[in-house]
């Protein structure tokens, strides 16, 4: 099949001279649902800001539907959907009145478009108030409002930039629904960033996994978890200074079965086959050696584990911190 | 071509539909010309009397100069328009379509030129029951909508040039009043030109204001003198090719 989405070593640098993104290079297969998993500022936006024309790229070259960025812009804009980071509506429309008018927009006209703006309504679940204005819909409604505003052209390839942040469990699921029955029954290419990583193994069969405007590691989640060879196994220690540290690294490195050992912030994370099995070994080594630990657990292996295999961070870390030093400074 | 006028035409339509479902924006658009009337009638009334003063009195002869009123102080609206359009993102919503850009422009323009007519008639309708006449007749009042509108899609040109320049509905606003008041107040809006000083009669010579308003007088007052009233459409279509211009110019970064 061919490839819907290509890129080849994209850099985009801010006016201000952040270097937004870093020479990324990947590839999208039609009919595919792609991820980009990264933290803030990882340049998941920018990204999608350069493939939907809304962004001049700075060098390298990226296609969307075979159309290059730069020179078919136009062309572009008729095949793809794309739902942006902040939920954008007309609040002083109704929920119909908004879908009517991205159709109007995208050339579609009369009965037909009559008719799929109903479609849509049904489908998001929104037909009930439709005739309501927008502006007083809650959170999750508008997202599934701004989610078939996207749709009303059919489009080849939808551009999803974080569509379910900041909503309830309920209407991630919900939304997480919608995408998986419009890439598996309509065959529309899906490109979704996110930050959260049960979104992306969900829902992507291949993503690439992006922090500081460059892609660390790209492939299908079960694959990208298989390399860190097993299970986790989650070590906080009591004592995290780096003496305490190494020889933790190198008690737990010594265990067969172990394949791999990376640092966190709070202590260890161990990968292997038969996790569980190694529990009380670890814990009767610590213990021989004098080390305390304040908790251990062992849980499957997440992409989060891949993510702090390959930056030595775990993805919500930045946030977390950003956040403490917001609190102290108030 | 047919696709961009079809643009225009549906961001018109949802222009309207903003501004209707916001009554206190038509209200404040209506009472402002009522109030100016009233209170001038009331205030300036002996002005008529004055040697000099123009035949037929202080009414029929400020009339004019409310009307034109309108579309100054109503344009702030597009300027404020667009800047929120710009900043909630919506603008971006529509330029990942193949929407006309300029259309995201013209839609709203066209709205302005139509809204406007509402106050104007309202001035007209109170003129009358005031005791001003419009000696032009239907025709006459035809052309003075005409000219208002017209003068409406210059001045929120300008509006709008200052909100995509700035993206700010504040510098928008307060801009917006450093430009109008000269221009209203420095002008044959309210008083005769011979009875301005130097200065103002200068400056009056080249604000486009002073043009537009002496075209609505002859319609009222004199009859159809097409110098009067082509020079006002002249200085108009100048006026709007530059702010219009600007603001599709400016436009042109935000696209990108
Ligand atoms: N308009 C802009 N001008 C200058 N710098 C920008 C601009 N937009 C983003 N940046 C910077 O570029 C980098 C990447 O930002 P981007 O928005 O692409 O990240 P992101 O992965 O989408 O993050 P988040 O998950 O927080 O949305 C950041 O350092 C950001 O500060
Ligand atoms: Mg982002």
């Amino acid at each position: 099949m061919s490839d819907i989405i290509n890129v080849e070593n994209l850099i985009k640098v801010y006016p201000g001279g952040t270097r937004a993104v870093d020479g990324i290079s990947f590839s999208v297969r039609e009919g595919e649902f792609f991820g980009f998993l990264g933290p803030n500022g990882a340049g998941k936006s920018t990204t999608i800001q350069v493939l939907t024309t809304l962004l001049k790229k700075t060098s390298g070259s990226a296609t969307v539907a075979g159309y290059d960025v730069d020179k078919d812009a136009r062309e572009i804009r008729k095949v793809i959907g794309v739902q942006r980071q902040d939920t954008i509506l007309d609040g002083d429309l109704t929920g119909r009145e908004n879908l009517t008018l991205q159709g109007h927009l995208q050339r579609l006209h009369g009965n037909a478009l009559k008719k799929r703006v109903d479609e849509l309504l049904t489908l998001v679940e929104l037909s009930d108030v439709a005739d309501k204005r927008a502006a007083h819909y809650s959170g999750g409604m508008k997202k599934r409002l701004d989610l078939a505003s996207t749709l009303v052209h059919k489009p080849r390839v939808l551009f999803l930039d974080e569509p379910t942040s900041g909503l309830d469990p309920q209407s991630r699921v919900a939304i997480w629904e919608h995408l998986e029955t419009l890439n598996q029954d309509e065959g529309v290419t899906v490109f979704l960033t996110t930050q959260q990583m049960e979104e992306a193994d969900r829902l992507c069969q291949r993503l690439s996994i992006i922090d500081h405007g460059e892609i660390v590691v790209s492939g299908s989640p079960v694959e990208l978890k298989h390399q860190l060879g097993g299970d986790t196994i989650t070590m906080s220690l009591a004592n995290g200074d780096g003496g305490v540290k190494d020889r933790s690294k190198r008690i737990v490195s010594g265990i067969q079965g172990v394949t791999k050992v990376l640092d966190t912030e709070t202590g260890l994370a161990a990968y292997a086959k038969n996790a569980s099995a190694l529990v009380p070994d670890i814990v009767r080594l610590f213990d021989e050696n004098k080390i305390r630990l304040t908790s251990i657990s062992v849980t499957s292996a997440s992409l989060d584990d891949v993510f702090l295999q390959h930056t030595g961070r775990r993805i919500r870390s930045e946030e977390l911190s950003k956040v403490d030093t917001w609190k102290g400074h108030v | 071509m047919y696709d961009a006028l079809l643009d225009v035409w549906h961001l018109y339509i949802r222009a309207l539909k903003k501004t209707i479902r916001t009554p206190i924006l038509i209200f404040s658009a209506l009472a402002l010309p009522v109030l100016f009337l009233v209170l001038f009638s009331q205030i300036f009334t002996q002005f008529g009397n004055l040697p000099g003063f123009p035949a037929g009195g202080y009414v029929q002869f400020v009339v004019a100069g409310i009307i034109i009123m309108n579309p100054l102080f109503d344009s702030g609206g597009a300027g404020e328009s667009v800047v929120e359009d710009i900043n909630s993102g919506f603008v971006s919503k529509m330029l990942v379509t193949p929407v006309n850009r300029a259309a995201i422009l013209f839609g709203r323009l066209l709205h302005d030129m139509t809204m406007v007519l509402f106050p104007v008639a309202i001035t007209l309708v109170l003129a009358y029951a005031l005791g001003a006449t419009v000696i032009t007749g239907a025709p006459g009042i035809l052309l003075i909508l005409l000219t208002a509108a017209f003068f409406a899609l210059a001045m929120s040109g300008l509006t709008m040039a200052i909100g995509v320049t700035t993206k700010s509905s504040q510098a928008v606003a307060s801009l917006d009043l450093v430009v109008t008041f000269p221009l209203a107040f420095v002008s044959t809006a309210f008083v005769p030109y011979e009875f301005l000083p130097g200065w103002a009669q200068a400056f009056s010579n080249v604000n486009p204001f002073s043009y537009v308003v002496n075209a609505v007088r002859v319609l009222m007052s004199t009859g159809f003198v097409w110098s009067t009233i082509l020079a006002a459409y002249a200085v108009i279509a100048v006026f709007a090719a530059v702010t219009v211009g600007a603001t599709l110019f400016q436009f042109r970064s935000v696209v990108k």
